[in-house]
């Protein structure tokens, strides 16, 4: 298993972001729904090493990430896209690109083919020697994925990965997701029931910190068939649907 | 709540071993290109330049002398300083302002070989600007035939304070990450120089003699001329500096997540390193005294400085009597020669009148300001030695060739009289007052030249309310003195010269 969550919580003073989630995850796509306010951020955040859980057990890469040695394994494994992606504004794409490079200590005569092909695949080819400044929040949000992708890691983290993309954008994304699946495991944020539904393997909804459904897309379709729910798409109405029938549960 | 999908965890990719050096190397190129500090460093080229070079040229065209306005006095530090802390505290705050603090916490580097990468890029700007400008100085002073040599451990010290302003600059921003922490560094750089300065006015010894702005160090006057720049002091600074700098940068390596365990324990190794070598330096500077080339730290002397330089002097005459000089001052010979021919010409035939003048190293006595040091007349055959380094230079700090010719005959004349390092008794400055009379000094004007700043302090009369009145028991002796016809004043002083010399004769005793 690449991904072991175990009761893994998270307070931020007492409010719990993240209330007890257990969840394992191999290679491919895994998409995680859920509202605003959900936990879906501080889950990511704390499978990219960046923030420490406040209680439970987690296991990255077949390593424990509590200890200096394994974290650093972990990261040189890792891609990680956070929801807001700051950026140098003086950086072009590519260096952008290749300073991350070097920061997950990729082998440095591999990382000029790396940070090219990242950036191909990201379709910013055209705009490699382009300052970050000049990008628009589409460009950018696709120089922030090239970042997550250049070392291929093991563990592609990604939040709100299609915000700002255009429909053309999100169709090649949505490849570039099912690509890396066969090989790795990734993990994407979204509101976009529809990504989920081109791109996931799996699905888990989360909700006031926990995950409420787990399954495949197709199951979570299944959830909202004839239950009336609101939504303009099959999976739209099964998201609805696991969402109202966990909140019914919780507040019985 | 458990969810699970399985399949095997793929190999492993490359690892990147033994290339820290390469990856390093290719960061600090990407921060290099992208560092804020060539945007700001035309700002202080134009500050280098009204600064540090524009004033200097007001000064003769002695190496001591143009780089004790902008290097002993700490302007070209003072130039830099803010600019560069500021800089780097922007630098330092950069991530936490771009939101990039989870971007990098996820990599695999430690953060403080990222933060280390940048800081060596501002770094490098930096100290790049700033040999390049002193370069240029120097260039320029050498195409202006500025003589001397240059003070390169002065050099040195700058270079190591602008380092050190950007690591606590860097620092400052790192830790606190604000769009604030550049302008309140800058300011807080300005501050400490501008303390450090003033600090320096007043304080000649102990502590405060690290203070990278405090002038009262080794410019002395004939330094890179007569004898070679002492480099204690400057030794001295350095280890402050670097100290100051090496525990600035490395307290970041103390923040959690700077590193592991081992890169954290080696931060704080090097903190303590920092804060022993800038506590050194400290007490280093605490020792420190004055000998006749400069500042000297006794653990830090080396002997082989002691030693003069040597040249082949220019000379001319005055009077029958050859004067030498060092070429570095030969723009000067002739004015020299001026306004020692008059005393030359009066005293010679005596007994113990100089057959030569020659120049003679000359020692900067900070409470003495500016002033300079006695003449000497020593020997057999007696030669006079003048420290022309510490007199007054004509066209220097507004001295006039007049006022500088004042000065020497009213030293020579007071060396003759075997006054010394100090005022002489009252006889010897009733013939120092005749004699300089006799050379076309009227006594009615005497106590003007004696109240000159040139002067040191011994032979300076008067206060705040202007020189005194030539009046009083010295001046009616002196005026009797110098009423005598010449021959009557020389058989006198053929006779008594010895006794005038010692002390031994009082006002009565003059006829």
């Amino acid at each position: 298993m690449n991904v072991e969550l175990t009761e893994l919580t998270r307070k931020f003073g007492r409010t719990r972001a993240v209330a007890g989630v257990t969840l394992e995850a191999g290679p491919g796509v895994f998409g995680l729904l859920g509202p605003n306010g959900a936990g879906k951020t501080s889950l990511l955040r704390m499978m990219a090493t960046v923030l420490p859980p406040t209680s439970g057990t987690m296991r990255l890469l077949g390593r424990d990430p509590g200890a200096y040695g394994p974290r650093r394994e972990i990261r040189r494994r890792l891609g990680y896209l956070p929801q807001t992606l700051g950026y140098y504004p003086g950086f072009t794409v590519a260096e952008f690109v290749e300073y991350f490079a070097l920061l997950k200590d990729m082998p440095p005569r591999q990382v000029p083919r790396a940070v090219a092909a990242a950036i191909e695949e990201v379709g910013l080819g055209d705009r490699a020697r382009a300052k970050l400044r000049t990008l628009s929040g589409g460009m950018l949000r696709r120089a922030g994925i090239a970042q997550a992708i250049v070392n291929e890691p093991e563990l592609l983290l990604l939040d709100e990965p299609t915000a700002g993309l255009d429909p053309e954008q999100r169709v090649a994304f949505r490849a570039l997701l099912r690509d890396f699946g066969q090989r790795a495991t990734v993990m994407v944020s979204t509101h976009l029931v529809e990504d989920v539904g081109a791109a996931c393997a799996e699905v888990a909804l989360m909700d006031g910190g926990r995950i409420v459904f787990h399954g495949t897309p197709a199951e979570l379709i299944a959830r909202g068939e004839g239950s009336g729910a609101a939504g303009d798409a099959p999976l739209e109405r099964g998201y609805s649907a696991a969402l109202a029938a966990a909140r019914s549960v919780a507040a019985a | 709540m458990t969810a699970t999908t399985g399949t095997a965890v793929r190999p492993r990719p490359p690892r990147a071993t033994g290339a820290a050096p390469m990856t390093a190397a290719r960061l600090l190129r990407i921060e290099l290109r992208r560092n804020a500090m060539p945007l700001i460093l035309p700002l202080i080229a134009a500050l280098f330049w009204f600064d540090s070079y524009r004033p200097s040229t007001a000064t003769p065209p002695l190496y001591v002398l143009r780089t004790f306005w902008n290097m002993g006095q700490g302007h070209t530090i003072v130039d830099f300083g803010p600019f560069v802390a500021g800089v780097a505290a922007w630098m330092g705050s950069r991530d936490r302002r771009r939101d990039v603090g989870d971007l990098v916490a996820a990599t695999a580097r430690p953060r403080w070989a990222g933060q280390l990468a940048t800081w060596a890029a501002t770094a490098v700007w930096a100290v790049a600007a700033y040999l390049i400008l002193v370069g240029a100085l120097f260039a320029v002073y050498a195409r202006q035939g500025v003589q001397g040599q240059p003070p390169w451990w002065w050099a040195a010290v700058g270079a190591t304070a602008v380092i050190a302003f950007s690591a606590a600059g860097f620092a400052v921003g790192a830790w606190w990450p604000s769009r604030f922490a550049a302008p309140v560094a800058a300011f807080g750089a300005f501050l400490a120089l501008m303390l450090s300065s003033q600090t320096g006015f007043s304080s000649f010894s102990g502590w405060a003699l690290i203070l990278p702005t405090n002038s009262n160090g080794n410019f002395q006057p004939d330094s890179g001329m007569l004898y070679p720049w002492l480099p204690d002091l400057p030794i001295a600074r350095i280890l402050f500096l670097g100290g100051l700098a090496a525990a600035a940068l490395s307290l970041l390596g103390l923040l959690p997540g700077a590193g592991g365990p081992r890169l954290r324990q080696a931060a704080a190794v090097v903190t303590l390193a920092g804060v022993a070598a800038a506590g050194t330096s400290v007490v280093l500077a605490r020792t420190a005294r004055l000998g006749p080339h400069g500042i000297f730290i006794p653990a830090l002397h080396d002997a082989a400085n002691d030693g003069s330089i040597s040249y082949t002097p220019v000379c001319g005459h005055a009077a029958g009597i050859p004067v030498c000089l060092n070429p570095a001052y030969q723009s000067y010979l002739a004015g020299v020669t001026a306004a020692l021919a008059p005393v030359a010409e009066e005293v010679a035939g005596l007994p113990g009148a100089p057959v030569r003048a020659t120049q003679v190293g000359a020692a900067y006595d900070p409470r003495e300001g500016g002033a300079g040091q006695a003449m000497t007349i020593t020997g057999s055959p007696p030669v006079l030695g003048m420290p022309v380094g510490a007199l007054g230079l004509a066209g220097a700090f507004g001295w006039t060739s007049g006022e500088a010719a004042g000065q020497y005959r009213l030293l020579f004349v007071h060396a003759f009289t075997g006054a010394g390092h100090g005022p002489g008794t009252a006889a010897q400055r009733a013939v120092q007052a005749a004699l300089l009379q006799d050379i076309g000094v009227p006594i009615a004007t005497q106590p003007q030249l004696l109240s000159s700043v040139g002067l040191p302090s011994w032979a300076r009369t008067g206060g705040p309310h202007g020189p005194p009145p030539a009046t009083g028991p010295v001046y009616a002796a002196a005026r009797r003195f110098a009423a005598l016809p010449r021959a009557i004043q020389h058989a006198w002083l053929a006779a008594h010269l010895g006794a005038l010399r010692s002390g031994h004769l009082t006002l009565g005793q003059l006829p």
